[in-house]
C-alpha cells in the first residue's frame, strides 16, 4: 500500500501557512516527498488572497488593518477567503501519483470525495457541484464561497469549503477551507464584495455559505474532523497515512519564502516577486 | 478535437513557436488551452526579460487553477500581446493567432530541434491523454 505522509494540525501565522504549503510543494516538485496531506488554521484572523487577485480592489485593506486581520497571497488561484473559523487542508503530491494525473479537474473530483467522506465521518451530508459557474460570468465577486465551482461541496446548495490549486513542474498544491463558522458581516466588511448595494452583497454572503457549526452545532471537534477526513483519503485512495513533520529542507524553504516572499507587502499586496515585474 | 498547424514547433509542455527568421512567435496549443479550461488571467512578462528553453516564464490562470507557462525557446522577449489585457479569453478562442503570448529573440536557433513537428506533438498528446485515462 503506497504511503503518505499527514502533517497533523497545527496553527500558525498566516504568512508561515503559505511558506509552509509552498515549501512542501516546491519540495514535491523534484519526486524527493512522498504526496502530504496537511491540516492547519490560522493564530489571526486571515484573508487569503488568489494569486491573481487585485488587493487594492477586491480586499478592504482599511477594514483589515483596523481588525487586525492579516492579509496574505496564496501560491494558489481563485478568490478571497476569510479565515476566521475554519479548518484548511492542504494537498501536495506529483502528477504521476496513482490515482492522480495532469487533469485538473480530475484532480478536484478525487479530492472533493475524500472531503464529502470525511463531512460524512461528522454527520454532513454534501453534496459535490457537478457543473461549475463560469467564473468570468462572476468577475465582480471577490469572494470564493460566492462561486460555487465544478466538483466544489455543497450542503443543500450553499457552500462549506472553497479550494484552489497551483501546478508547477509535475506537481500541484490544492489548499482548501472548510467552514466551522462564518461571520457574514465580518467577511462582507473584509472582502469587497461587489460593487453597488453593499445590503445586497450581504444578503448574496448569507445566501452562499453555510459552516460545519450551521448543520451539526458543537457535535464535532478538530480533531474528529481531521481524522474523519484522513481516514476517507485512506479509503478512497487506498493509501496508507505516516505521521511526519516538515523536513529540514522543507524548513529552510519555508524561512527563505518567509523572508523573500510572504512577509512582504510587494507580494501580499501587489503580487510581485520582485520590483520589476 | 485539437488540431496542430503544420506550420509550428511544439513544445512537450503544451507551448507552441511560430519561426520568422530568428524571431519566435510564442503561444499555447489549442490541446493546452482545452486543459486549462476558461483562462481568467494572465501576468505578461517584461519585454526585455530573458526566457530559457523548458523553463517557465509566466503564470497563468484558469477557472480552477494557476499553472506556470514553459517557453519552448531561448532568447529575449521583444513583445507581448497587449490585446490580452483586455480579453484573455482569446487564449482559449484563438489559441494560433490572436491569442499569442510573446515574440522572442531566439538566441540560439539549433535549440529547435528540441521541439516537435505537428505529427510528433499530436502523437505525444495522445500518448499523455492515455497516461491520464
Amino acid at each position: 500500500m503506497e504511503k503518505w505522509r499527514i502533517i497533523q494540525f497545527g496553527r500558525f501565522n498566516a504568512f508561515e501557512n503559505m511558506a509552509i504549503d509552498e515549501a512542501i510543494f516546491r519540495e514535491c516538485q523534484g519526486g524527493h516527498m512522498p504526496p502530504t496531506l496537511r491540516f492547519y488554521s490560522w493564530e489571526r484572523d486571515t484573508v487569503s488572497m488568489g494569486y491573481f487577485q487585485d488587493a487594492h480592489r477586491e480586499v478592504n485593506l482599511d477594514y483589515c488593518s483596523a481588525n487586525h486581520i492579516d492579509v496574505v497571497r496564496r501560491p494558489t488561484g481563485g478568490k478571497a477567503v476569510l479565515h476566521e473559523n475554519d479548518l484548511t487542508y492542504s494537498v501536495v503530491a506529483r502528477d504521476d501519483t496513482t490515482h492522480f494525473s495532469s487533469d485538473i479537474m480530475e484532480t478536484y473530483r478525487v479530492i472533493s470525495e475524500c472531503l464529502i467522506g470525511g463531512l460524512h465521518r461528522i454527520g454532513i451530508e454534501t453534496q459535490m457541484m457537478e457543473e461549475g459557474r463560469s467564473r468570468t460570468k462572476a468577475t465582480m465577486d471577490a469572494y470564493c464561497f460566492s462561486v460555487p465551482s465544478q466538483y466544489e461541496l455543497l450542503v443543500k446548495g450553499r457552500k462549506i469549503c472553497g479550494s484552489a490549486q497551483v501546478r508547477a513542474k509535475g506537481a500541484f498544491l490544492q489548499h482548501g477551507s472548510i467552514l466551522i463558522d462564518t461571520d457574514p458581516v465580518h467577511t462582507h466588511s473584509a472582502i469587497t464584495i461587489e460593487e453597488g448595494n453593499s445590503e445586497d452583497g450581504l444578503e448574496r454572503v448569507k445566501a452562499s455559505v453555510t459552516s460545519i457549526r450551521k448543520n451539526i452545532g458543537d457535535g464535532f471537534t478538530i480533531a474528529s474532523l481531521c481524522d474523519g477526513i484522513s481516514e476517507a483519503f485512506e479509503e478512497r485512495l487506498n493509501v496508507h497515512f505516516v505521521d511526519g513533520a516538515i523536513t529540514r529542507e522543507e524548513e529552510s524553504l519555508k524561512k527563505l519564502l518567509l523572508q523573500e516572499k510572504y512577509t512582504k507587502d510587494l507580494w501580499n499586496v501587489e503580487g510581485k516577486r520582485t520590483n520589476e515585474n | 478535437m485539437s488540431f496542430y498547424p503544420d506550420d509550428l514547433l511544439y513544445s512537450r509542455e503544451h507551448t507552441w513557436a511560430r519561426i520568422d527568421g530568428n524571431i519566435a512567435t510564442v503561444g499555447i496549443t489549442d490541446y493546452g488551452q482545452e486543459k486549462l479550461e476558461e483562462i481568467l488571467s494572465i501576468k505578461l512578462p517584461e519585454i526585455d526579460s530573458s526566457v530559457e528553453q523548458d523553463e517557465p516564464f509566466t503564470m497563468i490562470e484558469s477557472s480552477k487553477t494557476v499553472d506556470e507557462l514553459i517557453s519552448p525557446v531561448s532568447g529575449d522577449i521583444i513583445s507581448v500581446n497587449e490585446d490580452l489585457s483586455d480579453d484573455v479569453g482569446i487564449i482559449n478562442s484563438d489559441p494560433y493567432d490572436t491569442g499569442w503570448l510573446i515574440t522572442v529573440d531566439v538566441r540560439d536557433l539549433s535549440i529547435l530541434d528540441n521541439l516537435l513537428d505537428a505529427w510528433e506533438y499530436g502523437d505525444y498528446v495522445e500518448e499523455e491523454e492515455e497516461v491520464d485515462e
